[in-house]
């Protein structure tokens, strides 16, 4: 049976020139656990949006052919009527929280829709997302992992047919990652409610959708099962999409091996397994990730550093506890942990935003303890998580010659051409920074971050929310920054992007520094993986599983050191 | 001395600020004053709001300002809130005695001065002890009960969801500001004033990103809103009861009344014999 069914739609915003959707024909059945994959600005959101109603109800654009959810035409029923059939959880799912409190947030829906149930309504669907025992919680004391069960929770509870959501782990660490997944599996599974997520992370589509839409300039391609969609490599590669490595590295190699054309190709890593079965590890002479700079020369350096903040209720948290830890010059540092780990702060002591409670703090072997952020800024660049925090006046080419302006710096306006030239925001130059897509205000926000050409650069998160062309993007960036910003840290929960550019890396976890050093060291220590929450990339596991020795860490290098095994007689 | 010195540069911070705003707002949730119905707590501050300055007995205005006080300490009030009452207070009524004083008032002028102080003092005291006493939520509903329309109760609840948000964001601008801004250096008195009239002007300039990020964020609340069936509350009658039938009259309401009733009945009286 079609829970969803979309006939001929067309839809275009309000005053765009172009339609978003085109010819739009799908069909969704009840029960399905469907993906929607496609590069950034492809119109994944706005085909959502047509299932609750949203469009045509409340974003009024022009809208041709008809939308059917659960045998109801979009357009003759009211939002209210169609919001309890299909429950929406967006992208920027902060801003979904309306009520102060958790269980009153859970059932506000309920409440308004005047339902007698609504508390325990609410209670259900805290249980179901696994939020039992912060009922009574402000909503500023969860996590960002809990704050996304909470705006679930809230579709939840008007117990409707479909759930969509946009990009659900977007921000979280894998841990978190699962734990929503593995809630939307037991939805799915147990409860028989019919899901669809919009999608990067083409390693959950494998373990956990059912099936797979790929769409392009508005309109859906292909309607397949998860594993035969995920298979189309080229394909998928070509619209920007990562498929899962294990995918990636098989197909590579079946190009070059005969016998391995008519094996299927696998989708996870235990369907890996199968697939290289009889491979061994030939270990090639890589590149391997070591500082190619042999300064000594300490950058960054902190000795017992010890912090702790404001708590509303009782007593102060401690987030670092003597934590020491030196930076070299030139140096390629990683930093990661879980969310909530201290990445954030740490970064924030470097550049004076954050005082140390106890200990000291040295930049380039000068005592920071009592500087002002003002002073360091010609020193250490932190650029932001979220880029619109980053943008304080009215258009970006004034954002990024700000800091310049303001020191009288004597090229300021040839160095301003000359970064909006590289970072290819010359035609963008005088918008508003918050009004450009995501992967634009990436770049922006790094232009503003080197205006000052400062020694040391620290990148909180810069690779969230982008597609490969977008990441590829902002990874070239990094790399041309060689000469002026030579020590580089970033912190991170994308472990590719550590495998790839990182040549040291730093564990945090509870507030000290787990694990220090280079991926070999930090990936194949598996005490230190758990604790701090870390998972490898796929290609690395697998690797590990053919082959405990083996150390690869990107589809290239499992390529060329995989061979299959030859029987000597 | 540096220690001091750093103690109060520390209370400046807009961290500090943000969280005794927060403490303020969401802190007190387990304090005598707040476990009182908020129906309750409104009329009571109706009448401290609104008595004294229909008074002019000195008795009668400290017999209430000193009870008022009692209730505020009940309800735990963060400091900061305090303390910017008391400057704010004295500072208004201390500069009227200086200006009396400086134009050849004498001493005749302490007493009606006292009387006002008591006055202003009693009715902001009565107005922190209600607002940190009572959390967003009830307050909204005690409003609601009062026939307050449905869309400013609302307003005020999503309000304080939406607190620390701006707060967090805020904090971020203002960061922004500074990592990139090249302050006058803070030596000598100019200087000095240099530097705080340029941290004014930052204050004030970081408003302008904040509205237009509290702008951006605010398109997905009002899809949201739409969804969840704001506009079908606003005009249900049966919503309405729904939600006031958590508002409960207890022991505790009644005896806090009765107290209070006392004590007005007692200083009437004294202030009446004296």
């Amino acid at each position: 049976m079609n829970i969803i069914e979309i006939k001929d739609l067309t839809f275009s915003y309000p005053g765009a020139k172009y339609a978003t959707l085109k010819n739009v024909n799908l069909t969704v059945e009840k029960g399905d656990f469907l993906a929607i994959i496609g590069n950034n600005g492809c119109g994944k959101s706005t085909l959502c949006k047509t299932l609750n109603g949203i469009i045509p109800h409340f974003i009024v654009g022009d809208m041709a052919g008809e939308v059917t959810v659960c045998g109801l035409n979009t357009k003759d029923e009211e939002i209210g009527v169609l919001s309890q059939k299909a429950g929406y959880v967006y992208q920027d799912f902060e801003n979904q929280i309306i009520r102060p409190t958790v269980l009153d947030d859970a059932s506000y829906a309920c409440l308004n829709y005047a339902m007698k149930d609504h508390r325990t309504r609410g209670l259900r669907a805290l249980e179901k997302c696994g939020l039992v025992g912060r009922e009574n919680d402000f909503i500023w004391q969860l996590s960002g992992g809990q704050t996304h069960l909470l705006a679930l929770a809230g579709a939840l509870s008007l117990d409707p047919e479909i759930l969509i959501l946009d990009e659900p782990i977007a921000q979280l660490d894998p841990a978190h990652a699962d734990k929503i997944y593995e809630v939307l599996k037991d939805l799915n599974e147990n409860h028989g409610k019919t899901i669809i997520v919009i999608e990067h992370h083409t390693e959950y589509i494998a373990q956990y959708c059912k099936n797979v839409v790929f769409m392009k300039d508005g309109t859906p391609q292909w309607k397949l099962p998860s594993r035969e969609a995920l298979c189309r490599v080229e394909e998928l590669e070509q619209a920007d999409i990562f498929p899962p490595q294990v995918t990636v590295a098989a197909h590579e190699i079946q190009k070059s091996q005969e016998t391995l054309r008519n094996k299927k190709l696998p989708v996870t890593i235990e369907e890996g397994m199968r697939f290289f079965e009889g491979f061994r590890y030939l270990p090639n002479d890589f590149i391997r990730k070591k500082s190619n700079t042999n300064s000594t020369k300490s950058m960054i350096s902190f000795k017992n550093v010890s912090l702790s903040y404001r708590t509303v209720k009782g007593e102060p948290k401690q987030v670092f506890k003597d934590l020491s830890v030196d930076i070299n010059d030139g140096e390629k540092v990683a930093v990661i942990g879980s969310n909530g780990a201290g990445k954030s702060t740490f970064m924030k002591l470097m550049t004076g935003l954050i005082k140390p409670a106890d200990g000291e703090i040295y930049l380039d072997g000068r005592r920071i303890n009592g500087d002002s952020p003002e002073r360091l800024s010609e020193t250490i660049s932190l650029v932001y998580q979220n880029p619109e925090d980053m943008f304080i006046k009215d258009s970006i080419e004034n954002d990024i010659s700000y800091a310049m302006r303001v020191r009288d710096t004597p090229d300021c306006k040839s160095r301003t051409d000359e970064l909006l030239k590289a970072f290819r925001l010359d035609t963008l130059k005088d918008r508003d920074g918050r009004l450009l897509s995501g992967g634009q205000m990436r770049r922006a926000s790094l232009a503003v971050g080197i205006a000052l050409k400062p020694p040391i650069l620290l990148l909180d998160e810069p690779t969230a929310n982008l597609d490969i062309a977008t990441r590829h993007e902002i990874m070239r960036t990094l790399s041309e920054l060689k000469g002026v910003t030579d020590t580089v840290l970033i912190a991170t929960h994308d472990m590719q992007l550590v495998c790839q550019w990182a040549e040291r890396i730093l564990v945090l976890c509870g507030g000290r520094i787990i694990a220090d050093g280079e991926r070999d060291e930090i990936f194949s220590n598996r005490r230190v993986c758990e604790i701090a929450g870390i998972r490898p990339p796929d290609i690395f596991t697998l690797g590990r599983i053919i082959d405990p020795s083996a150390r690869c860490y990107t589809t290239d290098e499992f390529e060329r050191s995989f061979r299959r095994e030859t029987v000597c007689v | 001395m540096k220690r001091l010195s750093e103690n109060i540069l520390d209370k400046f911070s807009i961290d500090f600020l943000k969280n005794q705003v927060l403490k303020n707002a969401y802190g007190n949730n387990d304090t005598v004053i707040a476990a009182l119905d908020p129906r309750v707590l409104l009329a009571w501050y109706l009448f401290f709001g609104i008595v004294p300055w229909f008074s002019h007995n000195a008795i009668f205005l400290l017999g209430c300002f000193l009870f008022v006080a009692a209730t505020t300490r009940l309800a735990k009030v963060a400091g900061l809130v305090l303390f910017l009452f008391a400057l704010g207070v004295f500072s208004q009524t201390g500069y009227l005695l200086i200006v009396t004083m400086f134009f050849g008032g004498d001493s005749s002028a302490i007493m009606p001065l006292l009387v006002l102080t008591l006055k202003v003092a009693t009715v902001s005291l009565a107005s922190i002890t209600v607002f940190s006493g009572l959390d967003p939520d009830k307050l909204s509903n005690g409003l609601m009960w009062y026939g307050v329309p449905e869309r400013l109760s609302f307003s005020v609840s999503y309000a304080y969801r939406i607190l620390p948000m701006l707060m967090e964001e805020f904090q971020n601008v203002l960061l922004s500001y500074r990592l990139r801004s090249n302050p006058p250096k803070p030596c000598g008195f100019i200087g000095k004033i240099k530097y705080l009239a340029y941290q004014v002007k930052v204050v004030i300039q970081a408003f302008y990103p904040l509205m237009l990020n509290t702008a951006k964020r605010s398109r997905t609340t009002v899809e949201v809103l739409e969804i969840k069936g704001y506009r079908y509350a606003a005009s249900s009658r049966e919503v309405r009861k729904m939600r006031l039938s958590s508002l409960k009259i207890t022991s505790g309401d009644l005896m806090f009344i009765a107290v209070s009733f006392l004590w007005v009945s007692i200083i009437c009286l004294v202030s009446t014999v004296i």
